[in-house]
């Protein structure tokens, strides 16, 4: 069994139900982009949810004109408060430009600085869990002090959320995962029905049951590849459209995660999980010897 | 598989068949407990013989052939082809004992989206041939049945007569020892058949032994080759005697 046999053969099958293959393609296509959409936009809350698992404890933010300086200095007067930082509108800016440096264009065009000036405020680690609720209620009350807010309630529950994507993701990766093992093993079937002829004769003339094979394997194995890859354009595509799209109209939530594409091992391994599902399709189909 | 077969499939020393290149002995066949396609069958071809092999259909012609191509399994008896006992050759030996034989059928079994030249060198390249050797085997074997001027054709622009022929190039293109044939002349007339038959006589004559399956009783009397009639599944009578001194002839493996 030489390459050229082997590939020409891959190859032919491929051209003999030209549709099937497409449409096992586009199933496979499909059956990792919506993961992949999933692990997008879970990568991105990510990055949102691991800011939030700093160790801030509660946030207030502060009228434009107000002392920040006496309102610290108030705030650090509790015994429980281990830490307290002030953010001033400028900084505040920056530090949205360094976390998220893919909207720096659409930020440029910012006339003046979109946050107001905040306090963080971290606890010690003996404080009680009600006590940054306790301090930002208190504050609410202070004159300068805008509102304030328990950060660990949001924080614990954007980490969920995310967990919870990931794995809603995972699930739906799954089943779609089975669903393009099954579609190729069907396209498979469909060659082995079309090539039966082939496959007679071949076995007549002595061909070993992996020379029959092989073919089928390669095959299912490009299409598994090409629709892992091509799920990854599209999930590319997706992710360019709503780049743009949040460039030339901001949305207050999307704007600020919506700002990576995958990380070049996932990017990777779709295409890899896709040829993978495409040989287990085929393995699934060709488990029993090929009727002639 | 025969309960009581031995574990090789190579006959022992001093019992290779007597150099026999088929050597069938007390053959049965069964599809479920009521149809009996063979039994007690036994006879023997010596190396570069020409036998025909005959008798009404259904009488179990192509049942003996598959199970000498090793297709089927006999229910019991045993099969020595080329000194091997193929009812018990393993599975995994069974395409390499088949490159030893060549095959050729009433339906000529050609890869239409192929040409005849592909065809060829299609099944010399699953075998894993160098190209070089794929394509002198396949343009020698087109040459000996006079089809090489029509190897760049498609099976579907070929005549009956033509595209038996390209069957019968693909089946000798592995220079085999046997070459087996069910009904070659089914689908054509008496003048295509003589010219298939005298392609097979030039087979024969350079060295392969040729073993014939046809009811074309004519064309039998014509070749004046030897013949084996089975009749419902059974040797006839008359060929009985003769078969079953030419197999004591050979020390044969218990059955």
């Amino acid at each position: 069994m030489n390459s050229r046999y082997l590939f020409g053969e891959a190859w032919a099958i491929a051209r003999s139900a030209p549709r099937h293959t497409a449409m096992a393609v586009l199933l496979i296509a499909l059956a990792f982009y919506v993961p992949g959409l999933f692990a997008l936009v879970s990568r991105n809350l990510a990055r949102l949810a691991s800011a939030a698992a700093d160790p801030t404890a509660a946030i207030l933010t502060l009228d434009p004109a107000a002392d920040a300086r006496a309102i610290a200095a108030r705030v650090a007067g509790d015994a429980r408060v281990a830490r307290v930082t002030i953010v001033g509108s400028a900084a505040a800016f920056e530090r949205f430009r360094k976390a998220y440096p893919d909207l720096g264009a659409a930020l440029e065009d910012l006339e003046e600085a979109p946050f107001p000036p905040t306090i963080e405020v971290a606890l010690k680690r003996s404080a009680p869990p009600s006590a940054a609720r306790e301090l930002a209620r208190a504050a609410r009350s202070w004159p300068g002090v805008d509102s304030a807010e328990s950060e660990e309630e949001f924080a614990r529950k954007f980490r969920d959320g995310v967990r919870i994507l990931r794995g809603a993701g995972l699930f739906l990766g799954s089943l779609l995962a089975i669903a393009a093992i099954l579609s190729v093993a069907s396209a498979v079937r469909l060659a082995l029905d079309l090539h039966r002829d082939e496959i007679d004769i071949m076995r007549r003339m002595g061909a070993t049951e992996a020379a029959i094979r092989a073919p089928f394997w390669l095959h299912a194995f490009f299409e598994g590849l090409a629709g892992g890859a091509l799920s990854v354009a599209l999930l590319y595509a997706t992710y360019r459209g709503a780049v743009s799209l949040l460039a030339r109209e901001p949305h207050p939530v999307l704007s600020i995660f919506w700002v990576g594409f995958l990380d070049l091992p996932t990017a990777l391994a779709l295409p890899a999980v896709g040829a993978a599902a495409g040989l287990v399709g085929s393995l699934l189909s060709l488990s029993k010897r090929p009727k002639a | 598989m025969p309960s009581n077969a031995p574990s090789t499939d190579r006959a022992p020393s001093g019992h290779d068949a007597g150099g026999a290149m088929i050597q069938v002995f007390r053959l049965c066949k069964d599809y479920g407990a009521f149809r009996h396609a063979l039994s007690e069958v036994s006879f023997r071809v010596e190396p570069g013989e020409f036998v025909f092999l005959t008798g009404p259909s259904g009488a179990g012609k192509s049942t003996l052939l598959k199970l000498l191509f090793r297709e089927e399994l006999p229910t019991s008896g045993q099969i020595l082809v080329n000194g091997r006992n193929i009812a018990v050759l393993p599975e995994s030996q069974v395409p390499y004992f088949r490159r030893t034989l060549g095959v050729v059928f009433q339906d000529f079994k050609l890869i239409a989206r192929k040409t005849i030249f592909e065809n060829l060198s299609f099944v010399q390249s699953v075998l894993g041939l160098s190209r070089a050797e794929q394509k002198r085997r396949a343009y020698q074997a087109l040459k000996r049945v006079g089809l090489h001027h029509r190897m760049n054709s498609h099976p579907g622009e070929l005549s009956g007569g033509e595209q038996q022929r390209a069957a019968i190039a693909l089946a000798i293109v592995n220079e085999p020892v046997l070459l087996l044939a069910d009904e070659p002349t089914g689908n054509l007339d008496p003048v295509l058949s003589e010219e298939i038959m005298k392609l097979f006589l030039e087979i024969n004559i350079r060295g392969t032994t040729v073993f014939v399956a046809t009811h074309d009783v004519e064309l039998i009397r014509r070749m004046g080759k030897r013949v084996v009639t089975i009749e419902k599944g059974k040797l006839r009578d008359r060929d009985l005697a003769r078969e079953a001194s030419l197999a004591r002839e050979a020390p044969f493996l218990p059955g």
